[in-house]
Protein backbone atom coordinates (compact mmCIF):
# COMPACT_ATOMS: atom_id res chain seq x y z
CA UNK A 1 0.00 0.00 0.00
CA UNK A 2 1.13 3.06 -0.88
CA UNK A 3 1.90 5.46 1.84
CA UNK A 4 -0.74 7.98 1.11
CA UNK A 5 -3.57 5.88 1.01
CA UNK A 6 -5.61 6.15 3.99
CA UNK A 7 -5.86 3.60 6.03
CA UNK A 8 -9.62 3.34 6.65
CA UNK A 9 -12.47 4.40 4.18
CA UNK A 10 -15.99 5.08 3.98
CA UNK A 11 -18.30 2.78 2.47
CA UNK A 12 -21.11 4.83 0.56
CA UNK A 13 -23.91 4.15 -2.33
CA UNK A 14 -23.29 5.75 -5.77
CA UNK A 15 -26.12 7.42 -4.96
CA UNK A 16 -24.67 9.06 -1.78
CA UNK A 17 -21.32 9.70 -3.65
CA UNK A 18 -23.50 11.47 -6.71
CA UNK A 19 -25.19 13.35 -4.17
CA UNK A 20 -22.04 14.92 -2.73
CA UNK A 21 -21.01 15.52 -6.24
CA UNK A 22 -24.39 18.05 -6.77
CA UNK A 23 -23.65 19.35 -4.02
CA UNK A 24 -19.89 20.28 -4.39
CA UNK A 25 -20.97 22.38 -7.62
CA UNK A 26 -23.76 24.07 -5.79
CA UNK A 27 -26.41 21.72 -6.11
CA UNK A 28 -29.24 21.43 -3.31
CA UNK A 29 -29.50 17.51 -3.05
CA UNK A 30 -30.90 14.75 -0.89
CA UNK A 31 -30.27 11.42 -1.02
CA UNK A 32 -33.40 8.89 -0.96
CA UNK A 33 -34.17 5.56 0.45
CA UNK A 34 -33.94 3.07 -2.33
CA UNK A 35 -37.14 2.05 -3.59
CA UNK A 36 -38.99 4.93 -2.52
CA UNK A 37 -40.36 6.58 -5.92
CA UNK A 38 -42.31 5.64 -8.36
CA UNK A 39 -39.90 6.50 -11.01
CA UNK A 40 -37.75 3.14 -9.66
CA UNK A 41 -40.72 1.24 -10.65
CA UNK A 42 -41.69 1.63 -14.19
CA UNK A 43 -39.28 1.21 -17.29
CA UNK A 44 -36.00 3.18 -17.47
CA UNK A 45 -36.06 3.47 -20.86
CA UNK A 46 -38.01 4.20 -23.83
CA UNK A 47 -36.85 1.41 -26.03
CA UNK A 48 -36.70 3.46 -28.95
CA UNK A 49 -33.21 3.92 -29.12
CA UNK A 50 -31.23 0.63 -30.03
CA UNK A 51 -28.70 1.09 -27.58
CA UNK A 52 -31.30 0.58 -24.46
CA UNK A 53 -29.98 -2.11 -22.01
CA UNK A 54 -31.83 -5.52 -21.48
CA UNK A 55 -30.87 -5.63 -18.27
CA UNK A 56 -30.02 -2.95 -15.32
CA UNK A 57 -29.39 -2.71 -11.72
CA UNK A 58 -31.15 0.35 -9.89
CA UNK A 59 -28.85 2.20 -7.47
CA UNK A 60 -31.86 4.76 -6.35
CA UNK A 61 -32.48 8.29 -6.71
CA UNK A 62 -31.46 11.80 -5.56
CA UNK A 63 -33.83 14.32 -5.49
CA UNK A 64 -32.90 17.96 -6.39
CA UNK A 65 -34.25 21.25 -4.91
CA UNK A 66 -34.52 24.40 -6.94
CA UNK A 67 -33.85 23.04 -10.43
CA UNK A 68 -35.61 22.12 -13.74
CA UNK A 69 -35.01 18.72 -12.96
CA UNK A 70 -36.89 16.70 -10.41
CA UNK A 71 -35.07 13.56 -9.52
CA UNK A 72 -31.75 12.29 -10.84
CA UNK A 73 -31.78 8.38 -10.74
CA UNK A 74 -28.31 6.28 -10.76
CA UNK A 75 -28.16 2.69 -13.20
CA UNK A 76 -25.90 0.08 -13.79
CA UNK A 77 -25.83 -1.74 -16.90
CA UNK A 78 -26.41 -5.38 -16.65
CA UNK B 1 -5.90 -22.61 -9.14
CA UNK B 2 -6.71 -22.45 -12.74
CA UNK B 3 -8.66 -19.66 -14.55
CA UNK B 4 -11.93 -19.84 -15.61
CA UNK B 5 -11.92 -20.60 -19.43
CA UNK B 6 -15.47 -19.82 -19.54
CA UNK B 7 -16.51 -17.12 -17.74
CA UNK B 8 -20.06 -16.01 -17.40
CA UNK B 9 -21.03 -13.30 -19.46
CA UNK B 10 -23.93 -11.29 -17.48
CA UNK B 11 -23.68 -9.52 -14.41
CA UNK B 12 -23.64 -6.01 -13.27
CA UNK B 13 -20.86 -4.04 -15.15
CA UNK B 14 -18.81 -1.60 -14.28
CA UNK B 15 -20.72 1.04 -16.48
CA UNK B 16 -23.27 3.84 -14.41
CA UNK B 17 -25.96 6.36 -15.92
CA UNK B 18 -27.51 9.18 -14.09
CA UNK B 19 -30.65 9.54 -15.61
CA UNK B 20 -31.61 13.71 -15.12
CA UNK B 21 -35.76 13.25 -14.85
CA UNK B 22 -38.46 15.61 -15.16
CA UNK B 23 -41.51 14.09 -13.49
CA UNK B 24 -44.88 14.26 -15.08
CA UNK B 25 -47.92 12.61 -15.19
CA UNK B 26 -49.17 13.29 -18.77
CA UNK B 27 -48.95 10.45 -21.52
CA UNK B 28 -45.74 11.43 -23.25
CA UNK B 29 -44.54 10.03 -26.87
CA UNK B 30 -41.92 10.56 -29.18
CA UNK B 31 -42.16 14.18 -29.24
CA UNK B 32 -40.04 13.69 -26.78
CA UNK B 33 -37.70 11.90 -28.32
CA UNK B 34 -34.47 13.41 -29.19
CA UNK B 35 -30.83 12.88 -29.04
CA UNK B 36 -27.63 15.03 -30.33
CA UNK B 37 -25.89 14.49 -33.40
CA UNK B 38 -22.29 15.74 -33.09
CA UNK B 39 -19.75 17.73 -35.62
CA UNK B 40 -16.84 16.80 -34.77
CA UNK B 41 -12.97 17.66 -35.43
CA UNK B 42 -9.82 15.71 -34.86
CA UNK B 43 -9.57 12.00 -33.60
CA UNK B 44 -8.90 10.15 -30.46
CA UNK B 45 -7.74 12.34 -27.44
CA UNK B 46 -8.49 15.96 -28.96
CA UNK B 47 -11.22 15.04 -30.61
CA UNK B 48 -13.37 17.94 -29.89
CA UNK B 49 -16.96 18.89 -30.78
CA UNK B 50 -17.39 21.98 -33.02
CA UNK B 51 -21.49 21.57 -34.11
CA UNK B 52 -24.52 20.31 -32.19
CA UNK B 53 -27.71 19.08 -34.04
CA UNK B 54 -30.47 17.60 -32.28
CA UNK B 55 -32.63 14.59 -34.11
CA UNK B 56 -36.17 13.66 -32.96
CA UNK B 57 -39.20 14.37 -32.39
CA UNK B 58 -41.11 18.18 -31.71
CA UNK B 59 -38.66 18.76 -28.88
CA UNK B 60 -35.59 18.52 -31.01
CA UNK B 61 -36.30 21.64 -33.15
CA UNK B 62 -37.43 23.83 -29.75
CA UNK B 63 -33.67 22.61 -28.60
CA UNK B 64 -32.22 23.53 -31.92
CA UNK B 65 -33.50 26.79 -31.75
CA UNK B 66 -31.48 27.78 -28.67
CA UNK B 67 -27.96 29.00 -29.65
CA UNK B 68 -26.92 29.39 -26.41
CA UNK B 69 -27.82 25.39 -25.13
CA UNK B 70 -26.13 24.68 -28.69
CA UNK B 71 -22.78 27.14 -27.54
CA UNK B 72 -23.09 25.43 -23.80
CA UNK B 73 -22.74 21.72 -25.59
CA UNK B 74 -20.18 22.37 -27.99
CA UNK B 75 -18.33 23.96 -24.49
CA UNK B 76 -18.28 20.19 -23.34
CA UNK B 77 -15.95 16.92 -23.89
CA UNK B 78 -17.36 14.63 -26.89
CA UNK B 79 -18.12 11.93 -24.18
CA UNK B 80 -20.65 14.33 -22.56
CA UNK B 81 -22.18 15.53 -25.32
CA UNK B 82 -23.52 13.07 -26.57
CA UNK B 83 -26.80 13.21 -24.48
CA UNK B 84 -30.37 11.58 -25.38
CA UNK B 85 -34.26 12.15 -24.31
CA UNK B 86 -36.37 9.51 -23.60
CA UNK B 87 -39.98 9.58 -22.55
CA UNK B 88 -40.79 7.17 -19.90
CA UNK B 89 -44.11 6.34 -18.05
CA UNK B 90 -43.65 8.47 -15.31
CA UNK B 91 -41.20 11.18 -16.48
CA UNK B 92 -38.77 12.11 -18.91
CA UNK B 93 -35.77 11.00 -19.03
CA UNK B 94 -32.14 13.17 -19.97
CA UNK B 95 -28.72 11.11 -20.22
CA UNK B 96 -25.72 10.93 -21.31
CA UNK B 97 -23.45 7.71 -22.69
CA UNK B 98 -22.36 4.96 -19.61
CA UNK B 99 -19.59 6.00 -17.79
CA UNK B 100 -17.57 4.04 -16.01
CA UNK B 101 -17.24 4.37 -11.84
CA UNK B 102 -13.93 6.64 -12.61
CA UNK B 103 -15.53 8.60 -15.08
CA UNK B 104 -18.72 8.59 -13.43
CA UNK B 105 -18.61 11.95 -12.19
CA UNK B 106 -20.52 15.66 -12.83
CA UNK B 107 -19.54 19.28 -12.99
CA UNK B 108 -21.27 22.71 -12.99
CA UNK B 109 -21.17 23.21 -17.33
CA UNK B 110 -22.66 19.41 -17.47
CA UNK B 111 -25.14 20.06 -15.18
CA UNK B 112 -25.81 23.58 -16.74
CA UNK B 113 -26.72 21.93 -19.79
CA UNK B 114 -28.84 19.20 -18.36
CA UNK B 115 -30.76 21.80 -16.35
CA UNK B 116 -31.19 23.85 -19.05
CA UNK B 117 -32.72 21.08 -21.16
CA UNK B 118 -35.00 20.04 -18.63
CA UNK B 119 -36.48 23.53 -19.01
CA UNK B 120 -37.22 23.67 -22.02
CA UNK B 121 -38.87 20.22 -21.43
CA UNK B 122 -40.51 21.42 -18.78
CA UNK B 123 -41.92 24.65 -20.99
CA UNK B 124 -43.30 21.97 -23.53
CA UNK B 125 -45.34 20.43 -20.65
CA UNK B 126 -47.01 23.45 -19.59
CA UNK B 127 -44.96 23.86 -16.46
CA UNK B 128 -43.15 27.51 -15.80
CA UNK B 129 -39.49 26.09 -15.36
CA UNK B 130 -37.64 26.97 -12.20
Amino acid sequence: MHDSEPDTFTQISKREEFCGLLEKIGVQAEVKQIDSDEIEKGDYYSKQFTHSPAMVTNHGCVKLKNSNIDIVHIIQKG
Amino acid sequence: MSQDLEPQPWGAQDRFQAHFIVKTSQITNAEFLAKTKLKTEGHFAPKKVVGVQWVGGTIAETLNSDAELTSMIVKLPYKDAKIWIEPTRNGIRIHGSWKSSYEFRIDKELFAVYDKIASHVKSTLGFPPV
